[in-house]
């Protein structure tokens, strides 16, 4: 048995660091030198107090002054405003302690020409004007469309300017706008007040409308990227960070946008922030990204809170020895975080557990009392390889993989779905590499009925809904926002849309013999940008353009780059997925969902994992083998004092309900009484089904998916009243509890004694032996005057199988 | 090490341990009647403390009903926003309504309409968002979102007040899916919704699993409960930001229990034992019959029930949808619920709403149709001491937006958290330590009470 292994010397480490050089406080001040140009000029600053190594934020807390107030204004908050031209300094101080930072102010009488896109459509952004929900909707929000996000400022000026007659604005009377009045609600608007008459924003845009609405020159400097400080920052628990963000422009100036960014946390469990860029922490220790957007740019701060309680000196003795590389990169996680992992779990937990996540299904009495009574110190070791080995490993990966391709009769047909699923079991059995799968499902060719992989393009018939289906499948990309506006948390835009789905528009079926689709290869068929209306040449997301030869299937170049070595988006998708199916959650989560504003919570593994995956030659079970054998894999389920509310980084075990299919089949495992699915033979079990519209209850109410979309979260993970109650009262499971020829039946006519038969259900249910109070309390059922041998074992039964315990996978 | 093994509470004094204890060393002794006696003991103390608690039926129409067509019609208005249909005399002087729904006209002495509501979420995603919690999403979602921030109505009264009589603290129909919003967030699992997803207008009509499977008797069933408590030994995690599922489990057994032997909670599911001559009155539609069944519930003592009548986003041929189909359904059922429940003197202590997320545009559009307008819309609310025959609040000539009165969402979620005897500003503290109050600002809307 694996003992428990804790924590390493590197905490130590820690602890020194952050003991030295305690009374030395600095002030700093960022930035620490600007120019504040025309009179809506302002700079949000940044205060900062290090003490003993670490760096807090103190904004909120300091007096700010303007050396010469008549040069510029401070309030505050800490935000810097122009007042007339000269050069001055803003001083910061708090406890005796201050810093200064000098400022040069210019044109402050003057309003600076306005650029449409670098000073209109922000403002549009910042006040939800253009957001999806309003109108950057497709069809716009009654009758006035905006591009969504502002991602198209040349359709935005028209939609402003051009439309509605013109009555949007309205430069003889700015004030008369139906932009502005509609804005500061003084014509009924839907949307209500965005903001109020002489706010900065109304003054911005009546600006803008009273010069007469300029696009701008086609010389104006134009926003090149932003930056946001501090990029990453350690932080207590229930404190506030200020942000602040920056705009680098093509002239080389630099200009806040702090106030016109939008901010969005990718955790509020751990840190929240407000429009103005001011970050929250909650009591909770992890780590957030803070993202800021301004135009198309993205930028995100990484927070991060340890917690407060330092592990004991004991604690760190016992240390984390495990070298497999896993557990290192996990184990400088919780450093970080000063989190203790929790102890191994039992052989029982283990056994349970591996069974459940490689093959869907609960050891039988045998092989559990094997594996208990087994002395071999690698035994867990063996068993994860001899698991890996069954058939009903195929099965159970391939139920997960139908879902996600879409195996679904009711749109594919029934001969169809069939044979794709069969082919799903055949490319599992044979453990085809990853490569290989996504490969043959990329370049499939030919009938429907023969060759099953051509079904992939069946289920996503169009250009579009592939690029959208490769996209969020294989490289864990959700490109769908792409195919109408850029991307507002990405980089991708149309351009990488439409370079994806160029790929397949020469793909054509026709009807075979018996009726049967013929994918085959057309030498015609382009892709043409809805914008600009011009064919789009194959790309592939972060490539350029592609020259494809006429006479080539052009998805063959897509699967050798989807395939390559090189390949940033494959491996690691499908190192997240079998992660997350083994682990209860993904590094990235929502883990089909990658992207530089949703990082991973441990970056190095998943880099680690998606490498070692590609050495090993995308092979799937070597990737199942990697993680189980890790000792982070085998930690017990029970928090310490330290990771009770770990969620996020692997220091416990985190409980996870069986899914719909694995909890029937083990239902009708432990009572003995397989399932009848109509049409299909006998003992079928439920992860075999190729079929996912057969009729259950059972299947329905625990969540089993409609397999109508890509996305693994239509399969339901929680728990429900519901399912509860089908549990204890439906006549599927009491029936099989209560038939004739059941286990419970069989137990009770046997000749084992009550001690006997109650120590084999609970093998079978919950792989382990019962306590010795288990026992007592289970065999004063048989002795009840109104219960028989059978009733009573039927009642141990429903018992067990009505269990936290028999449910979840611990 | 902060896991143990959770005792749980029944009532006051009577802890589940003792219930377990005495199932056991009775076995199969110990029956149906004894176990509800005891839940009839803690009953009554729970009853004493809650006499007139109010109850709610919250009907939700999603999409977004057309006031126009309903409740504030515009007759004075140019065409192209008065629409085709011509208002109509209520039994209330001095209220009109759409002409389409002339049943309801009838009933109008008995319930109020607040024309004034009015906020600035124009989604679908977020205006259910909004009027099914009572707090706006804290960013803008897609119109498509199902998303959750906050604690849903239904949640919340679920906590605040619990089940009685076995019921479901907040039963739900999910027809045709379940309320986009209507989850509990952050209060956790325990106060989720109970689903109910079959069709009630549909002849073999049931719900599922809440009685005993056949062959199973009462005295076994409670052997069996018995033996269940006792064998689940997992450890549970908890502190609740753990999120582990078996704590989870344990509420929903809790729950499951005083459902099916709750003979109250049973016959109230047996839409059977309605004359047909009722179940003609509600209407056989699927809203009908919700209808229908949410009064039995409320009846057997459900604090909260969802009814949904889902489908108003009529944003072409908007008139010929509402004539046909939406209003005469609603019409029927509506009127015959609130004439029931007040031959039953159930309006006395339950809330009745019917409301969606937005009102419709007062201009007509180019399809025929009427789009997403949250500037003004129009609720109805009876019962629970909500005037009869009354209306709070106008909107302009054109139905654009309140001239009189404006509330905001708050003050509506507000009215409904004081009418159910719950403080709206009381403070919870999520898992994670975030204080959160139940409504952020908002006052009740005093002519309601």
């Amino acid at each position: 048995m694996t003992s428990a292994r804790l924590v390493s010397v590197a905490f130590v480490t820690l602890l020194t660091v952050t003991s030295i050089a305690a009374d030395q406080t600095a002030l700093h001040i960022e930035p620490g030198e600007r120019t504040l140009v025309g009179n809506e000029a302002r700079q949000q600053l940044l205060v900062t107090e290090t003490t003993a190594g670490r760096d807090l934020d103190r904004t909120r807390d300091v007096i700010f002054s303007s050396v010469n107030p008549k040069i510029a204004s401070v309030d505050s908050n800490g935000v810097v405003r122009p007042v007339s031209d000269g050069t001055t300094a803003i001083i910061a101080s708090v406890n005796g302690v201050s810093a200064r930072t000098e400022f040069t102010v210019s044109r402050s009488g003057e309003g600076l020409p306005v650029n449409f896109a670098n000073d209109i459509v922000p403002v549009l952004s910042k006040a939800g004007c253009n957001a999806g929900s309003c109108h950057g909707k497709q069809s716009g929000q009654n009758g006035f469309k905006l591009s969504v996000f502002g991602f198209d400022p040349a359709f935005d000026y028209a939609a402003l300017v051009s439309e509605a007659r013109g009555r949007r604005v309205f430069a003889v009377d700015a004030d008369q706008s139906l932009l502005l009045q509609k804005a500061t609600n003084r014509v009924p608007h839907g949307g209500g007040q965005k903001f109020p008459v002489g706010s900065t924003e109304y003054r911005r845009l009546h600006r803008w409308i009273q010069q007469g609405m300029p696009k701008g020159r086609p010389d104006d400097p134009v926003v090149v990227g932003i930056r946001i400080t501090p990029s990453e920052r350690v932080l207590s628990e229930q404190t506030e960070q200020q942000v602040i963000v920056s705009a680098e422009l093509s002239d080389g100036t630099i200009r806040d946008v702090t106030n016109e960014s939008q901010y969005e946390t990718n955790d509020e469990v751990v840190a929240d922030v407000d429009r103005h860029g001011l970050v929250q922490t909650t009591r909770v220790a992890g780590e957030a990204a803070i993202m800021a957007r301004y135009l198309e740019f993205v930028a995100t701060s990484q927070v991060t809170v340890p917690l407060t309680a330092i592990p004991s000196a004991d604690e760190l003795q016992a240390s984390w020895k495990s070298q497999h590389f896993i557990d290192r990169l996990v184990a400088t996680k919780w450093m970080k975080l000063n989190l203790l992992p929790s102890e191994a779990s039992s052989d029982a937990t283990f056994l349970r557990r591996a069974f459940l996540d490689v093959i869907g299904r609960l050891p039988t009495v045998a092989e559990t009392r094997e594996f208990l009574s087994s002395t071999a110190v690698d035994k867990r070791t063996q068993l994860i390889d001899s698991l890996l080995q069954r058939p009903e490993y195929a099965d159970f990966s391939a139920v997960r993989w139908a879902d996600l391709l879409r195996v679904n009769q009711e749109t594919l047909g029934a001969k169809s779905a069939y044979v794709f699923d069969t082919w799903l079991r055949h490319a599992f059995r044979e453990n085809m590499p990853y490569d290989q799968f996504v490969q043959e499902l990329i370049t499939a060719q030919g009938g429907s009925n023969h060759d099953g992989e051509t079904n992939f393009y069946k289920a996503f018939p169009k250009p579009n809904d592939l690029t959208i289906a490769v996209s969020q499948v294989f490289l864990g990309v959700r490109l769908e926002c792409a195919r109408c506006h850029h991307h507002p948390y990405e980089k991708w835009g149309q351009d990488d849309f439409f370079g994806m789905s160029a790929f397949f528009p020469r793909l054509k079926q026709k009807k075979g013999a018996d009726g049967e689709d013929i994918l085959f290869v057309a030498d015609k068929g382009e892709v043409t940008h809805p914008k600009t209306k011009s064919v789009v040449a194959p790309k592939v997301l972060l490539g350029g353009p592609l020259e494809i030869p006429a006479t080539e299937d052009r998805r063959h170049p897509l699967a050798e780059w989807m395939t390559s070595r090189e390949n940033k988006f494959v491996a690691r998708t499908m190192a997240n997925r079998v992660w997350a199916h083994l682990m209860g959650r993904g590094l990235v989560e929502p883990i089909d969902d990658m992207r530089a504003t949703n990082p991973a919570t441990n970056e190095p593994l998943l880099s680690a994992l998606a490498t070692d995956f590609v050495e090993h030659n995308f092979d799937i079970k070597h990737l199942f083998r990697t993680i189980m054998t890790s000792d982070v894999y085998q930690l017990s389920s029970l928090p310490n004092s330290t990771n009770v509310r770990d969620t996020r980084n692997y220091s416990r075990r985190y409980r996870k309900r069986l899914s719909a299919e694995v909890l029937l089949d083990a239902v009708c495992d432990v009572t003995g009484e397989p399932s009848a699915f109509t049409g299909m033979p006998a003992g079928t079990r439920a992860v075999q089904l190729w079929n996912n519209r057969l009729a259950s209850a059972f299947l329905d109410v625990f969540g089993r998916p409609h397999r109508k979309s890509v996305c693994e979260c239509e399969r339901l993970s929680e728990t429900s009243l519901g399912q509860v109650l089908h549990l204890m009262n439906a006549p599927v499971v009491n029936d099989k509890i209560a038939s004739p020829t059941s286990q419970a039946a069989r137990l009770a006519k046997s000749d084992l004694s009550p001690e006997e038969i109650i120590t084999e259900m609970y093998l079978a249910a919950l792989s382990r032996f019962p306590t010795e109070q288990e026992l007592k309390v289970a065999k004063s059922i048989y002795s009840a005057p109104e219960s028989s041998r059978r009733s009573a074992t039927e009642d141990v039964l429903w018992a067990l199988i009505n269990t936290a315990e028999f449910v979840l996978n611990d | 090490m902060t896991h143990s093994r959770r005792t749980h509470r029944r009532c006051d004094g009577l802890a589940r341990r003792d219930f377990i204890q005495t199932g056991l060393s009775a076995l199969g002794g110990f029956g149906l009647v004894d176990l509800l006696r005891m839940q009839a003991a803690c009953a009554e103390e729970s009853k004493a403390a809650s006499k007139a608690a109010t109850r709610c039926i919250f009907i939700w129409m999603d999409g977004g009903p057309s006031h126009h067509e309903t409740f504030d019609t515009k007759p004075d208005a140019p065409s192209e926003i008065r629409g085709i249909f011509d208002p109509i005399r209520s039994n209330v002087s001095g209220i009109d309504v759409g002409e389409h729904i002339p049943k309801i006209a009838q009933i109008m002495n008995r319930v109020t309409v607040i024309r004034s509501i009015t906020h600035k979420d124009p989604g679908h995603g977020g205006g259910n968002h909004y009027l099914t919690t009572g707090c706006p999403t804290p960013t803008s979602v897609a119109c498509g979102a199902k998303v959750s921030f906050h604690p849903s109505f239904g949640s919340v009264i679920a906590k605040e007040r619990g089940s009685t009589n076995g019921l479901p603290p907040y039963i739900q129909f999910a027809l045709p899916s379940p309320l986009r919003s209507g989850g509990p967030n952050f209060l956790g699992s325990k106060y989720a919704p109970f689903y109910i997803s079959n069709n009630p207008n549909n002849p073999d009509f049931s719900v599922s699993d809440v009685t005993l499977p056949p062959g199973i008797s009462s005295g076994r069933a409670t052997t069996r409960e018995s033996l269940r408590r006792s064998v689940d030994q997992l450890k549970r995690i908890t502190d609740a930001a753990a999120n582990d599922p078996a704590r989870s489990m344990d509420n929903f057994y809790e729950q499951a229990v005083g459902l099916i032997t709750s003979p109250q909670a049973v016959k109230a599911f047996d839409l059977s034992l309605e004359p047909e001559s009722v179940r003609a009155e509600y209407g056989h539609t699927m809203v009908g019959q919700q209808c229908l069944l949410a009064r039995r519930m409320i009846e057997a003592g459900a604090p909260f029930v969802t009814v949904q009548h889902a489908g108003w986003d009529h944003h072409g041929n908007i008139f010929p949808y509402l004539k046909n189909r939406y209003l005469p359904i609603f019409d029927t059922a509506f009127s015959a619920l609130i004439r029931d429940m007040d031959q039953r003197g159930l309006l006395e202590n339950t809330l009745v709403l019917a409301l969606g997320e937005f009102g419709r545009t007062p201009k007509i559009n180019k399809n025929a149709g009427r789009d997403h307008w949250p500037s003004a819309m129009s609720v109805v609310a009876a019962g629970a001491g909500v005037p009869r025959g009354e209306v709070i609040g106008a909107t302009d000539i054109q139905g654009n937006s309140p001239i009189e009165r404006p509330l905001k969402v708050e003050d509506f979620a507000a009215t409904l958290y004081t009418k159910m005897g719950i403080d709206p500003h009381k403070e919870y503290v999520t898992p994670l330590g975030r204080p959160v109050p139940i409504v952020n600002g908002g006052q009740p809307i005093s002519e309601l009470f």
